[in-house]
């Protein structure tokens, strides 16, 4: 059975805490790394809450666990701050979300 | 104020060098008439660690999947294009991927900007100078060139070039400009999230008075165009 949408958030706001690990060797952008977790869970989440009814496809599933999992692949710290920014961007549009 | 063209020093020779490789014309061509769905799936892929296309059509059902546009249709073919165009960039070492990261945004902010302005109102890594002023070491990527109407523009891969040099030199120019009593337009181009962007700024305390942000998503606007949603 395919994961709703609020699981799918909370999976790919799980993938972000990932990417932040993956940068942590970086001090003097661990602001900004703090910075972007907090807006860009904060928007997944919203989705999540806007979405709690719409039933789970698993095309959309696919994408989400195939994005987290390249969020895992990343191992350098400069990569990961910029997958940081647009991991998130894409999974909003892979579940048809406006990526704003 | 007068535009003059940056030295002809090393780093000109070579940046200039990666502007030429015709895989940054092809970019910027792809992505100067691409939606803004299709220039997240470039940036993603360009910053990511697989080179398979199967994975990447996977993670954008909606550039490729079942409500995707038909197979064999203009869209896709430019989804599938753009893709292609992005796993060359990445299948590249480190450091080409970046330098050549660099040099697309410039050649699409430089295209998109024709598309408003006129080839002849455009160019490249050009010094901005004022009277009694000293010359800033670094050249503007792109600048826009008319009587009573200049633009300057910087432009980034990502958020994180967003930094207070950047700002300051900006911010410097369009005040050097006003006191010459001419008006120059300071504009930030960022291939990323204005998400990002704006949480990258917020931390900055250099002024940002009349400094403008075009981001991923409002990429059009350097043409003339009303930016689309995501997606459309």
């Amino acid at each position: 059975m395919a994961a709703t949408i609020p699981e799918l958030m909370e999976r790919a706001t799980d993938a972000l805490i990932t990417l932040a690990k993956t940068a942590e060797p970086l001090d003097d952008e661990q602001q900004y790394v703090r910075d972007l977790v907090t807006v860009w869970s904060a928007r997944l989440r919203t989705v999540g809450v806007a979405r709690a009814a719409d039933p789970g496809r698993a095309e959309l599933d696919t994408a989400v666990e195939w994005l987290a999992g390249e969020a895992g692949r990343i191992a350098d710290p400069h990569r990961a701050i910029d997958w940081l920014s647009t991991f998130p961007q894409a999974v909003l549009v892979a579940v048809g979300e406006d990526a704003l | 104020m007068r535009f003059q063209d940056a030295a002809r020093d090393a780093r000109t020779v070579v940046y200039a060098g990666v502007q030429a490789d015709p895989l940054v014309a092809r970019a910027a061509e792809l992505l100067a008439e691409a939606r803004p769905a299709q220039r997240i799936l470039a940036r993603a892929v360009m910053n990511g660690e697989s080179t398979a296309a199967e994975g990447w059509q996977d993670a954008f059902p909606t550039l490729f999947g079942a409500a995707a546009a038909e197979p064999g249709s203009a869209e896709r073919a430019r989804s599938e294009a753009i893709l292609g165009m992005a796993l060359a960039v990445a299948g590249r070492g480190d450091q080409s991927r970046s330098q050549l990261r660099g040099a697309i945004v410039e050649a699409l902010t430089e295209r998109l900007l024709v598309g408003r302005v006129g080839t002849e109102a455009v160019r490249r890594e050009r010094r901005i100078l004022f009277d009694g002023v000293a010359a800033e070491i670094h050249p503007y990527d792109v600048t826009v060139e008319r009587p009573g109407a200049a633009e300057a523009y910087d432009c980034k891969w990502g958020a994180r070039g967003i930094n207070a040099d950047v700002v300051h030199q900006l911010d410097d120019a369009r005040r050097h400009a006003a006191e010459e009593g001419e008006r120059l337009l300071p504009v930030l181009v960022v291939f990323d999230a204005r998400r990002s962007c704006e949480v990258r700024l917020a931390r900055l305390t250099a002024p940002r008075e009349g400094l403008r942000l075009v981001s991923l998503e409002t990429l059009d606007r350097l043409a003339g165009r009303r930016p689309e949603t995501v997606p459309a």
